[in-house]
């Protein structure tokens, strides 16, 4: 199996509301290699968000530890944390998480700007991206202006635009109608194919799930069991190793 | 104070509580339909406690403002008001030699006999229970033991068997004393005096008349009123003096005048506060008998008409305030409209779902209005109390000038006005709200839901005349519900909801209103605002002369003309952009043209220049302090309509400071997006600040450049020391005297100028139906000529220069000069009625330099009745009329001239010290040391215009600091801004730190927004305001044609600017901060 990009060991994650704590991740523990696309699955409220913000290092853990590419989230101070995923990291949510007020190119191109990258060379890569995902007529339309596939379809650009090794997708098609999630998912498989970048995804979709190359279960903070899904890819294969 | 822009407190108090009363019957009303609206509205109150401060602050501040108003006009009133009591005690009628009588032939005073004669004729009426005869004179008064002097003690002489009705001879302590106990060199003095050179009781005192002391006792010291003192009230040169009293026959004795008598004064039976009604029945009673028994006599003044004048400085001080506090009110309102507006849309989702479930518009409305009512009845009243707080500070700066005066100010709070300042900030935040909630509630339900935006407002969907027509229709039908509601207080409301209970009638009215409703759009708003621009457009122009009117409706043309392209297909941006570019011109008009050609060359309305080219133009506009109030307001909503449709491309050269400022360039770019993508929001926060720091820039510059404009150099008219010799001890030759006591002229004195002055009957030569009005006449000698520096404003042909006119003076018969003062343009221009005094027609500004033939007018000899025509060669610059030599405030013309024409005419002395004008102070205590005996005033005018600057000064600071008030106003709107948008962004900044954003990016993107419309607002500010101060004070209709060599406060300016964006700054780190500290995780999760 090749060297996982993220070490996940005895990962607890602890809420207090109050007088009363409630633990969100019991001591979960994965491996994910390089390149491999996983879902993580299981009933609301089993923590696979809480996993997804914890892995990343959007969220303080409570104990265990986070290794992103040999790198130990919990070490880093909150600045180097958020360049780290600045440059390395990138994010799909389920309620696309676009700034209302920008358009759709200047949106994708802010995690560019964010890295240091010039804006001339990131409007320019933010308007490559958006070719990529089809929506190269779109790019001066703002986000009301665009259906919530064309949306998806902008935030999965704004995620790939910096080159990032893990792409983190909390439910990206949640908020989509079957077809557009069906577009929205191959969309994915592709840029996963020809980038040979990371994704998690967070879904309740069984379809989406099938079209990874493995399945996580959870429940109750932890994991409850793992599959490869029948369709599973050859590249899926080789990932695992 | 009993009335308000002329309508008595009592009708204000009532209508405002009738007011009052109809909006609690509308929260009663929406309580008892639907108690849950009260309960949402109230429990959104706690929700976001931060935020809730804001709110109170914001709406308070209209009310403060009042309330300060209010409780400073209260104070300056009832200090008159007790001034006026306490000056004139017992007496309530004064009056004395009338000079122009038919009986006044060879006399100059009353006398004994005329008191006698009135005395006798009024003797068993019950009005009157005291009649007195007191004879005033100044006199010099020196404390011998302190060697300290007073050089125009009043010396007076009161009548020791009917003084003591009068009780005007009280100790501080309150104890009556009696004139006839006094000995035969025993005398009384009031506490000025005392005070003023360190006397008491048993202190010896010399007064000099003639120059011959005469020594006295003290025997007591008594309080300073009207019949004992020179006081605010009665002081001839505005200054108060200290008394010396004495029996009147001695006093007679020793100035050498039997039986002269110079106040006849008379008391009406009842106390002091309680006979102000009887002054009018005792003025008409004097004057019967003086007609009969042939007494020149005439009233001078009477204690109703004191009160009066009390009264009306009270209600002139609230009006100043109240217009100064305009900005900040317009300000405050614009801050309540903005919070509900805020709040609509932090709640459209929920407001959304409501109307899906049934709610209708009226019921969010009721929700609205109930929540901001809560808000509204604590604030309002926080406001009030507040407000007696900024009075009182007001006061105690005002106070500290008035003492100049003699006037002393104690705080007063009539809980009238404090009731009216409630009422009227209740009333006016209620309206704001209601209006606000009516559109707030106006939401379409599936786009609330689903959060999509509003479409375009100005663009129209049918856009046929028959349309148009009947959104008109629908709009004015609107208009009319609200003008009857609100002119009925919400009787005709009442009476329709009665009537539309029968349910034929409610279904006719609801198909009724609902048409109105479908068919009203921005097309039909912007004919209606296009027919009431052209409605006060012409009023304004044609009919009434207002600028006020003319210029208001031309601005509400342009706009609708605006918003009539953009409603026929017209792109928003170049159409408002282009609109608003020419409001601000036609606004900022002669700019530039003033910059290229003497006073702009005649460009200043457009408008009118269009109809004078077919002979259709109108006579100027006039327009008064409401000018300033209205030029803000319209400038301030051109420029933040061109700021807000252009920003984004202004903004493109910020965009090059990205390559400065690479780090933050993520940060600038949402900081800039923000704002823009949110205009309305923007726009009013703008407009905020923006008419705000108008206002306190062209303050701030007016009074500079007019205190630089009258207080200049050039007020001193060439000399450094004005010299009053005493009435009772002329002086012939200043030098002479001086030498005579052992002064060193030679090294002291350069030259030295001389003038007598008085009234004399005056009007235009040829006008025989015309009027003769009573004017100061000046005479000047060969020396004060020939050292004098007057500048003129203009000079009539033939007379090139002012060294040309002030030379002809001297050397031409009959010629004179005169001041802006007795222009009928100026006087109108300074709330005086010219039909009730002299005055010349036309305007300085008509007068062109060099090129006017002397205007000719006629003056009447006082003892002779001949008549005699001066030669008007000049007029002088305002800075000779300044005020600090009121003698130059007259027509001048030569001494023999003036001799002539006075009867008993008063002198004084200008000198030129040798040592120039540093030398100045110096020379005046010389010259009043030197003449101590003779009772010589001596003062240097460099002295006394700085005086005058510092208490100019006084009051600048104080309106500046009344009208920052509204700079709150503008920081507590950020700071509602600042605040919501963190809890509206709150998942957006959620993302922006998921994908890389730092806290110190966060916290920098809000700081800048915040900035943004804060340094755009402050920018816009004072570009505007410097711009129309300019214009203002380079117009010669606004400086009566005197040149002002304009410059900007830039150290006020600089504070102004540093406060208003460090206050800003401080305001907004606060939630920027917090905004930087929202945790990633939890933020992705929130749903506002």
């Amino acid at each position: 199996m090749p060297e996982p990009i993220i070490q996940v060991s005895d990962l607890v994650k602890t809420y207090s509301t109050g007088e009363v704590e409630v633990q969100a991740l019991r001591g979960l523990s994965i491996d994910v290699p390089r390149g491999e696309m996983v879902a993580i699955m299981g009933p609301s409220g089993c923590g696979k968000t809480t996993f997804l913000n914890c892995a990343s290092g959007i969220d303080d853990v409570t104990s265990g530890s986070v290794l992103i590419e040999g790198t130990d989230l919990n070490t880093l101070n909150d600045d180097r944390k958020t360049e780290y995923r600045a440059k390395r990291m990138g994010f799909i949510f389920q309620f696309y998480n676009l700034l209302p007020v920008l358009s759709a190119v200047e949106n994708v191109e802010l995690p560019l700007l964010v890295s240091g990258v010039s804006p001339s060379e990131a409007r320019e890569r933010a308007r490559e991206m958006l070719n990529r995902v089809g929506l190269e007529n779109w790019s001066g339309h703002k986000p009301a202006q665009l259906s919530g596939g064309q949306r998806q379809r902008v935030t999965i650009a704004r995620a790939l635009v910096n080159k990032p090794a893990i792409i983190w997708a909390d439910e990206p098609t949640g908020d989509l109608d079957s077809h557009t999630a069906d577009e929205i998912m191959s969309l994915m498989q592709q840029l996963n194919r020809e980038q040979g970048q990371t994704f998690v995804i967070v879904t309740h979709d069984p379809g989406i799930a099938q079209r990874c190359h493995r399945i996580v279960h959870m429940r109750d903070g932890l994991i409850e069991r793992e599959e490869v899904p029948a369709g599973a890819t050859a590249a899926g294969e080789a990932v695992r190793g | 104070m009993d009335s308000l822009f002329g309508i008595p407190l009592t009708t204000i108090l009532i209508a405002l509580l009738a007011m009052v009363g109809a909006i609690f019957g509308v929260l009663a009303w929406i309580w008892w339909r639907n108690p849950l609206l009260v309960k949402m509205g109230l429990r959104n109150l706690t929700r976001r406690k931060t935020q809730t401060v804001l709110i109170v602050i914001g709406l308070m501040l209209s009310t403060l403002i009042i309330s300060a108003a209010f409780a400073t006009g209260d104070t300056v009133g009832y200090s008159v008001t007790n001034a006026v009591y306490n000056d004139m005690g017992e007496a309530d009628v004064v009056s004395g030699f009338d000079p122009d009588s038919d009986f006044a032939t060879g006399r100059e005073t009353l006398l004994q006999s005329d008191v006698d004669a009135v005395r006798a004729g009024l003797e068993g009426n019950e009005d009157i229970d005291g009649i007195t005869g007191i004879l005033q004179t100044p006199i010099p008064a020196l404390n011998p033991e302190e060697r300290l002097s007073e050089p125009s003690a009043q010396f007076v002489g009161v009548d020791p068997e009917s003084a003591d009705a009068f009780n005007a001879l009280i100790t501080p302590d309150g104890t009556n004393l009696a004139a006839s106990d006094l000995g035969e060199r025993e005398v009384f003095v009031s506490e000025r005096l005392a005070k003023d050179i360190l006397l008491e009781v048993g202190s010896p005192l010399q007064v000099f008349v003639d120059g011959q002391p005469t020594d006295f006792t003290v025997a007591g010291i008594v309080r300073d009123n009207a019949l004992t003192a020179a006081t605010a009230i009665n002081s001839d040169s505005g200054q108060p003096a200290g008394g010396v009293i004495a029996p009147i026959e001695r006093v007679r004795d020793i100035i050498g005048e039997p039986g002269r008598v110079d106040l006849l004064v008379l008391s009406a039976t009842g106390g002091i506060r309680d006979t102000v009604d009887l002054s009018d029945e005792i003025d008409e009673h004097l004057d019967v008998i003086a007609m009969t028994e042939m007494i020149p006599l005439d009233v001078i003044v009477t204690k109703a008409e004191l009160v009066g004048f009390a009264e009306l400085a009270g209600s002139l001080f609230v009006t100043f305030f109240l217009v100064f506090g305009l900005f900040s009110i317009a300000a405050g309102i614009m801050l309540i409209f903005l919070t509900f507006v805020m709040l609509a849309a932090e709640r459209r989702g929920e407001m959304g779902m409501a109307r899906a479930v049934g709610m209708k518009r009226l019921h969010l409305t009721e929700s609205f209005i109930a929540e901001g009512m809560a808000y509204n009845i604590g604030s309002a009243f926080v406001g009030a109390v507040l407000g007696l707080g900024v009075a009182w500070a007001l006061i105690t700066v005002l106070g500290s000038v008035a003492d100049d005066f003699g006037l002393g100010i104690t705080f007063h709070v009539n809980p009238t006005g404090f009731v009216i300042a409630y009422c009227l900030g209740l009333v006016i935040t209620f309206l704001t709200v209601a209006i606000s909630s009516w559109r707030s509630a106006n939401l379409n339900i599936v786009r609330a839901i689903r959060d999509i935006p509003e479409p375009e407002p100005f663009k129209g969907k049918d856009r046929s005349v028959g349309a148009l027509v009947r959104g008109v229709l629908g709009v004015l039908w609107l208009l009319l519900r609200i003008t009857l509601a609100v002119v009925s207080l919400g009787l005709i409301p009442l009476v329709r909801w009665l009537v539309t209970r029968i349910p034929p009638v409610r279904r006719a009215w609801r198909a009724l209103n609902s048409t109105a409703a479908r068919h009203r759009s921005m097309g039909a708003w912007a004919i209606v605002m296009l027919l009431i621009g052209a409605i006060a457009t012409w009023w304004g122009g044609w009919i009434g002369s207002q600028a006020f009117a003319y210029t208001a409706g031309t601005t509400l043309m342009l706009l609708a003309i605006a918003m009539i392209s953009v409603y026929f297909g017209a792109p928003p941006r170049p159409t408002f952009g282009l609109i608003s570019a020419l409001t601000i011109w036609y606004w900022l008009l002669p700019l530039p043209f003033s910059l290229l050609f003497e006073n702009g060359n005649g460009y200043t309305d457009p408008l009118d220049g269009f109809f004078g080219f077919f002979g259709l133009g109108h006579e100027p506009v006039v327009g008064n302090i409401e000018m300033f109030f209205v030029s803000g307001v319209c400038i301030t909503a051109a420029s933040t309509l061109f700021v807000i449709f252009n920003a984004d491309r202004l903004l493109g050269a910020v965009g090059l400071l990205r390559k400065v400022f690479r780090g933050i360039t993520p940060a600038i770019r949402t900081a800039i997006s923000y704002p823009l993508a949110a205009k309305f929001r923007t726009g009013m926060t703008l407009a905020m600040f923006t008419l705000v720091m108008f206002s306190l820039v062209v303050m701030a510059t007016l009074n500079h450049n007019f205190t630089q404009l009258f207080l200049g150099d050039n007020a001193r008219g060439g000399f450094d020391v004005r010299v009053n010799p005493n009435q009772n001890n002329p002086i012939d030759d200043l030098r002479a005297a001086l030498a005579e006591g052992g002064y060193d002229v030679e090294s002291n004195i350069g030259g030295v100028g001389h003038l007598v002055a008085g009234d004399a009957q005056v009007r235009p030569a040829g006008e025989p139906d015309d009027e003769f009005f009573s004017y100061p006449i000046t005479g000047v000698d060969d020396e004060f000529v020939a050292a004098s520096d007057f500048q003129m404003a203009t000079t009539a042909a033939g007379y090139p220069d002012a060294e040309a006119v002030m030379q002809a003076l001297v050397s031409e018969p009959d010629v004179a000069v005169v001041n802006e003062m007795v222009f009928e343009f100026t006087q109108t221009a300074n709330f005086m009625n010219p039909d009730n005094m002299f005055s010349i027609e036309g305007s300085v500004g008509d007068l062109e330099d060099g090129a006017w033939e002397p205007i000719p007018i006629t003056v009447t000899d006082e003892a002779t009745r001949e008549e005699r025509t001066l030669r008007v060669i000049g007029v002088v610059d305002s800075a000779i009329t300044s005020g600090i030599v009121p003698a130059w405030i007259a027509i001048i013309t030569s001494e023999e001239t003036a001799t002539a024409v006075l009867s008993d005419p008063g002198q004084a002395f200008f000198v030129d010290a040798a040592g120039g004008g540093d030398a100045a102070l110096e020379v005046a205590q010389g010259i009043e040391s030197t003449l101590l005996e003779r009772g010589v005033q001596a003062d240097s005018l460099q002295q006394l215009l700085d005086d005058s600057t510092a208490q100019q000064d006084a009051f600048s600071t104080l309106f500046v600091a009344f009208m920052s008030l509204g700079l709150v106003v503008g920081i507590a709107g950020l700071g509602v801004i600042a605040f919501r948008t963190v809890a509206e962004r709150r998942q957006q900044i959620g993302m922006l730190r998921a994908i890389g954003y730092s806290r110190r990016l966060v916290a920098i993107s809000f700081f800048l927004e915040s900035s943004f419309i804060a340094v755009t607002g402050i920018g816009m500010g004072l570009v505007l305001g410097g711009a129309l101060s300019y214009n203002l004070m380079t117009s010669p209709e606004f400086t009566n044609g005197q040149t002002v060599d304009f410059s900007y406060p830039v150290p006020t300016i600089l504070i102004i600017v540093g406060v208003a964006y460090l206050a800003t700054a401080v305001m907004t780190l606060i939630p920027a901060r917090s905004a930087s500290r929202i945790a990633v995780a939890e933020a992705l999760r929130y749903s506002a």
